[in-house]
This record gives C-alpha cells, structure tokens and sequence, in this order.
C-alpha cells in the first residue's frame, strides 16, 4: 500500500532483502532495516558480494550503514527465487583470488591499448579518480 | 575504589581515564534523548507508560551485568554505558559485553540492582549499567573490522542438534524454507540463530508492553548476538534479552510489533514549529474513524486530489500496514524486524510528504502527472457518467508550513563552487543543479558555442514556460514574459544570410542541433505572429542546407509542428512570400528546393502544409488582399508542385507527417483530371469523397 500514489518510497522495502549497489562497484545483500529522507540505508546481516565471471563469493559484513548518495540503485530480492542461480558459490579467497587476476588482465590490457594509441599519436584523456558519469 | 565483592573490576583498566568520556556520552545520550522526543513527538498513549518504563527499564536493564557470570570476553575496549545507550541514540559504540542472566528478566532486574548497587560504589561514575571489563586476549574481529565473528560456527556446533532443529525454520534470514538448519550453519552470512521462545512468558509481556517504549526505541544498536566465551545454555536467554534491545517481539509473540498494534494518533511536532500545530498525522486512524478536518488553514496543503485519495483511504482502512507478510518470510520470525518503529516511518512518510508540497512545477513530475491525470480522467467520467464525484478538497493532511524559504544554493563571491544549504526536511534541494556560471562564448569552437548559446536560452525558455503555467493574468506578468521570449529571440540572432555564410550563421547553427530545433519548436508558440513568420521564412529559404545537416539527426520533424500552426495563420501573401522561397532556383544545385523537399519527410509536410492553407484561404472567400502578381505566383507553383511530384519516382517520394485532404481539390482546381488521378495514385492520398472515378 502506498500512501502516496505517484511517487516511489523505501517505506514499503523495510525488513526485507535487498540488493544494493552502490557507486564505487561494490555490490550488498541485506535486509533494509532503516531509512530516512536522504535514502540512507542501514543494512543488516549484510554481505558483500563479488562477482567475477560466473562465480561469485560473499564477504558477510554485517551491518552497513550508507549514505544515501552513494546508492547507484537497489531492489528486493524475492526470496523464493533466490536459489534459481545459474552462478557459482565459492569462497571468499578464491574470488578474491579471481578478482585480483581479472583486475590484473584489465589493467595490463588498458596498458597496452594506451601504449598503442600512444604510437599513433593519439591520446586519451584520463578520467582520474572521479566517478564515470 | 575497588570496594565491591568478588567480581574484579578492574577500575584502572575499566575508566580511569575514560572517566570524562564516559560522562560526555551520557549527557549527550540525554541530548540525544531530547531531541528524538521533539523530532518524533512523544506518543499520547505511550507518554504515561514512558514515565513508567523509560525510568525503569535502564536502569534495570535486561542486559545486566550477572555478578557470577566472570568469563566475560571483551574487545579490550571500555565498556560503554549500557543505560545510556538504551535510553538514547548511542553515539559511540565501542563493543560491550552483555551478559545472559540465566533467570527470568525480572528477576535479573533485581538482582543486577542489588549488584549495582554494590558496585555503584567502586564505579566513579555512579552508574550502574557501566560494565566490567576483563582482559581478553585480541580477537580476530578486533584486529580486522570485517570479520565479524570468527567463532561463529565453532558456538554454534555447541548446540544440540535439538537446539537447531527447534528453530523455526521460518526464521532464517535466507531461502527459509530451502534449506535445512542445520547447514544454514554453512552459510556464513547467517549471523543470528533464532531461538525457540523461552519457557517464561511474563517475559514475552513485558517485553511487548510498549513497543514503543522509548528507552528502546530509535537505538541503532544492531548487535549481533555475540557468542563468543558463552555457554551454550545461556545463549537462549540471552538471545531474548538481546532482541529485547530490539523492541521487537522476537520469535516469541503472536503478535508482531507493527501489524497487530492498532496505530495511535501520533503526534507529530518539528522543532521550531509552534506546539500548536499539534495535530494528528492524516493516517491516524482507527480509533475515532473520523476525518480529521480541523486544520488551521495556514498550514500548507497536498494536491488536492492526492488529499481526496487520503481521506478515501483512511475511511477505508485504519491500520497502518508497515510490513506485508509475505509466504515464507514472516515478520514475526525475524528478530530484528520493527527496528524502525512504526513513528519513525511516519515520521519519514511526512518529510516525503513535504518534500512534494513545492511550488516548483518541476519537482515530482511523476507525481504532478499522475495527479493531472486521475483529474481529468475523473473530470471525464463525471462529464460521461453523470455522476458527481467530486469532493470537496480536504484539507486532511496538516502538515507543518514550510516556515521560510531559504537559498538552497549559497554563492560567496570569488569562491569556485557553491555551498549547498539544506535542512533534512527539504533535502532536495541540496542537490540543485543549477547552473549559475555563464559561459564565455568567445572561447571554443563554432559548435561549442551554439551548443552553448543552445543550453542557456533552453534555460530562458523553461523559464518562460514556467510562468505561461502559472497563468497568471496579471498585465504585468504578461508584459514580462512576451520580454523575456523577445529577449530570447533577439539573442538567437536571425538574420538574413547568402548560402554561403550558411555555416556561419547563428541561427542556422543553432537550428543544426536538435535541441535546437526543439528549442525553436518549444519557443515558437511564445513568439508574435511576425516573429514566427520570420523564423518559418528562414527556415524554408535555407531548407535544403538543413535538410543536408539533418541527415545523421532526423529531428527536423521536431518542427513541423509548431510551424504548421504558424502557417495556419498565415496572410496569403505571407505564404506566397514562403512558398516563393521554395521554388527559387538554386545556383549551385539544378534542383529546385520544391524537389529536394518531396523528397524529405519534414520538406514534404512543409509543403503540403503550405499548399493546404493557400488551399484553404481560397476556398475559404475570405478576402485575402493579395499583393500584384500574388495569383500568378500561386498559380505557377502550384503547377510547378505538380510537375515535380510527377516526375519524382515515386520511391524517392517520401511520406509526409501528414497528408492534408484538401491537396486534391487544389489541384482538380488548375489541373486535368488525368494529372489528377496520376497525383492522387503517387501521392497515395484517399480519393474525394466525390463521384468514383473521376474526383473532378
């Protein structure tokens, strides 16, 4: 029930699963016990969650509070469907593990595309440390 | 100092130095106290259980130190007040120990008096929820702040299987019904295990007294049910009292604390608004069933129809449904449900609320539209069905009259960006996006600066448009808005130009970018008849250059529209002046533009457009005070029209926005009727309405 037709409220999502991602890449699972105005989220029995490829791995965190600017977009997680996952759970190491080679391939690819832009003259300016808008 | 009997308190260790902190934290634990009381409001029902409860509950807290309890683990870190932090927000929490008592809650209660009494002594602080502490060794979790507790499954293995299996499956946090308890062990993100209820039910009563007990209520105090060092036969009860600082009813009561609990007239008060402003949240409910229609007038309203649906709702249903219970996840079961307390939400629910109480059209479009829409819509059905279901807008919703208005967006002058200025209960604006620096047009490319010259008049414009929409009728407010569209005008820049200055042109460079166009579009409505003649003059003469440039966009049939309603009102020798501009001979193309535009979808309705009026004035016999030579002019082209649209393939010929219908009848008019039928055919246009064959 929405008490205000026409706009959208967290008011609904309390006590239940979500999923939460947020702006800096990081993705958390936890139930949305607390909001308030700004859309500042207080999360418990979080987990951080990490995928690489099809594997995936859970970091439990416990509880979050966020700022609600950081909050790129979230939504309940429907609990029966929750097992229908075609992804794999492993262990925090190894997708630590598979984070850090994917992470390593990444950058060594971008080295290399820089250095062959850089060949022909061209180059690309980098957007340091801001967000990607 | 150290006065107390057997259990060590390691004074030294505990708060010598911490003394001050300790003390600064209750205090500001009363702050805190304060200010949720004059935030949240203090409820009617609950204000005479609170003088009762929130006294006593704290200080004889459920978690209380239990004397005989020695092999207490802490992080190494003092002990914050347990009182304090119940009673209040809590600001710091460094981890402190609580401890299951093995008795029921109230007998704990008096014996951790007595015990603090004992000890009220030794503690400096003459607090007696203040906790001992004992050296521990460091712990995983002191050491890295994500983990949270290592010793998770190593407790829980403590259990009997029959503990786990008592527990309701139900309860567990994920896929509930899936997976079996026993190996939701595995799952590490499984912090808490519900506990069966206890064998005390006075316990559970108590507990549910008030669930909005104030002592409890708004603390942030997620604690995870710390296992370590404990006895596994202490866990259940001490599990209860750790949900108690939960204010929720645990996994123990039939009620859970927000569905069952009939909602209360909350009273809702924002701090500098006057206490007389007291009145009952729109929901409120239930107990008298009535609208609340008292509300001073001074107060700001909703929508009106958003009123309307309030008032429908509350007369239809009075519980404030906080929690759907869905199949296998059920509110009861989880322990940390309710956390937010019913008047938090309410409170949150209100700052939304006022949050849409703007003047700004802008703000909440999906919320204005859909308002507008159900009007109408209900506008309609009234009209049809006759029956009457207008109400009176209510003024059922009191909310707190936005006091004043400030600067969201403050500039100092010489500084390099903006301090955003905001109160919680308008955050919005905090994230104005407005930009206030005006660019240098000097600088950047010829594209850049349109682009810019672009963006700033689109600004002028929604300004204009947002006083059209406040349809004042005040000559004054008139007066000001035909100066800002002249001024938007003037600053576009149109003027005559050769074919070769085209690139160069203002205007056109404007008009090459599709905001451009939309902004032209948007501005033509705005503008006197002249001025709009003369932007559809412009716009025909460099028709095939923009017709070029339009190529990779196809927005020119942004356009057609507004233009089409200027030629509407198009003199006959106005529209012979542009259809002139048509059929001029180009001197770098032998196409006429006429050619070019049959076979350009904007090209083409322009021009049918323009036939269809001169069409019209002729048929119309009005008089038309043509200029000399008006007639011929006509005449020629409309033969001229003919001739091309023959010649074209008709694959090249492309389809108009709109066909208007008297284009047969204007040609029947000069032309044979075989022609006719071979334009009717090319043109695909529905045969008239006259004798079958042959229309003429």
């Amino acid at each position: 029930m929405n008490y205000m037709p026409g706009t959208a409220s967290l008011i609904q999502d309390i006590d239940k699963k979500h999923l939460v991602l947020l702006r800096d890449g990081r993705t958390l699972i936890g139930f949305l016990r607390s909001i308030d105005q700004f859309a500042n989220l207080v999360l418990h029995q979080t987990v951080e969650r990490i995928h690489v490829g099809k594997k995936y791995g859970d970091i439990p965190r416990g509880i979050f509070v966020v700022r609600g600017e950081n909050v790129v977009l979230l939504g309940e997680i429907d609990l029966e469907k929750e097992s229908d996952t075609l992804l794999q759970q492993v262990s925090i190491e190894e997708i630590l593990e598979e984070q850090r080679v994917e992470l390593q391939a990444k950058q060594e690819s971008e080295k290399l595309k820089v250095q062959a832009l850089k060949e022909r003259g061209l180059v690309v300016p980098r957007a340091d440390t801001l967000d990607e808008y | 100092m150290a006065e107390g009997g057997e259990p060590v308190i390691l004074e030294d260790y505990l708060l010598a130095e911490d003394a001050p902190l300790l003390e600064e934290m209750a205090e500001e634990d009363e702050e805190l106290d304060l200010y949720n009381e004059m935030t949240f409001g203090l409820d009617r029902d609950s204000a005479e259980e609170d003088a009762t409860k929130t006294l006593v509950p704290p200080e004889r807290s459920p978690e209380l130190l239990e004397p005989e309890e020695q092999s207490r683990v802490v992080e190494g870190q003092p002990p914050t007040e347990e009182q304090g932090e119940l009673r209040g927000e809590g600001g710091m929490e460094p981890e402190a120990e609580q401890v299951g008592s093995e008795e029921e809650e109230e007998e704990d209660e008096e014996q951790g008096v007595e015990e603090q009494e004992d000890e009220e002594e030794p503690n400096d602080l003459g607090d007696p929820a203040v906790m001992r502490a004992v050296q521990s060794k460091p712990t995983l979790e002191s050491q890295d702040s994500a983990v949270l507790d290592s010793r998770i499954g190593s407790d829980w293995a403590e259990f009997g299987q029959e503990d786990m299996l008592a527990v309701d499956p139900a309860a567990w946090g994920s896929c509930p019904s899936t997976i079996p308890p026993h190996h939701m062990l595995e799952d590490k993100a499984i912090l808490q295990v519900l506990e069966r209820p206890p064998t005390a039910t006075n316990v559970a009563l108590d507990f549910l007294g008030s669930p909005v007990q104030r002592g409890y209520v708004g603390s942030p105090r997620h604690k995870r049910p710390d296992f370590r060092g404990m006895s596994p036969k202490s866990f259940p009860q001490h599990f209860l009292q750790q949900s108690a600082g939960y204010m929720s009813p645990g996994p123990f009561s039939p009620l859970s604390p927000n569905i069952g609990t009939p909602p209360r007239s909350l009273t809702m008060h924002f701090g500098p608004v006057s206490h007389s402003l007291d009145s009952s949240v729109f929901f409120s409910p239930s107990t008298s069933g009535q609208l609340n229609l008292s509300v001073p007038s001074h107060l700001t309203q909703l929508h009106p129809q958003h009123q309307r649906i309030l008032t429908q709702r509350q007369q239809q249903s009075g519980t404030l449904q906080s929690v759907s219970p869905k199949k296998l996840w059920s509110p009861k079961a989880d322990p940390c449900a309710g956390l937010m307390t019913c008047k938090e939400k309410d409170w949150v629910v209100k700052v939304e609320m006022i949050q849409l109480q703007s003047e700004n059209l802008d703000d909440d479009y999906y919320y204005q539209t859909y308002y507008h829409r159900l009007e109408h819509k209900q506008a309609e059905e009234e009209l049809l069905g006759g029956r009457n279901k207008q109400e009176p807008p209510k003024l059922v919703t009191p909310f707190i009259q936005k006091v004043e208005t400030y600067n969201s967006v403050v500039r100092i002058a010489g500084s390099l960006g903006q301090v955003a200025v905001s109160t919680c209960y308008s955050p919005r604006r905090a994230i104005d996006a407005v930009h206030h620096a005006l660019v240098e047009e000097a600088a950047g490319s010829h594209r850049l600066r349109a682009l810019h010259r672009i963006e700033r008049l689109f600004l002028q414009l929604l300004e204009v448009e947002e006083m059209q929409r406040k349809m004042s009728l005040a000559t004054e407010e008139q007066e000001h808005k035909t100066q800002e569209v002249g001024r938007i005008y003037q600053a576009l820049n149109i003027r005559a130009c050769s074919s070769e200055e085209e690139a160069e042109d203002e205007f056109l460079q404007v008009l090459c970018v599709r905001k451009g166009k939309k902004l032209t579009a948007r501005l033509l409505p705005h503008l006197a008849p002249e001025q709009a003649e003369k932007i559809l003059l412009t716009i025909t003469h460099h028709l095939p250059f923009l017709m070029k440039k339009d190529v990779p966009d196809e927005s020119l049939p942004l356009l057609y529209s507004p233009l089409n309603e200027v030629v509407g009102r198009m003199t006959f020798s106005r529209l012979i002046e542009v259809l002139q501009e048509m059929t001029r001979t180009l001197p770098e193309s032998a196409e006429l533009p006429l050619t070019m535009a049959l076979k350009n979808q904007f090209g083409i309705s322009l021009l049918y457009s323009l036939l269809s009026r001169g069409e019209g004035l002729l048929s119309s016999e009005t008089p038309l005070e043509p200029h000399i030579g008006d007639f011929e002019t006509w005449t020629d082209t409309v033969f001229l029209v003919a001739r091309e649209l023959s010649q074209v393939p008709k694959a090249l010929l492309v389809e108009p926005l709109f066909l208007p219908s008297n284009l047969l009848s204007l040609f029947c008019r000069y032309l044979d009727k075989q022609t006719v039928h071979h334009l009717e055919a090319k043109m695909e246009c529905s045969p008239l309405p006259s004798e079958a064959p042959m229309p003429c």
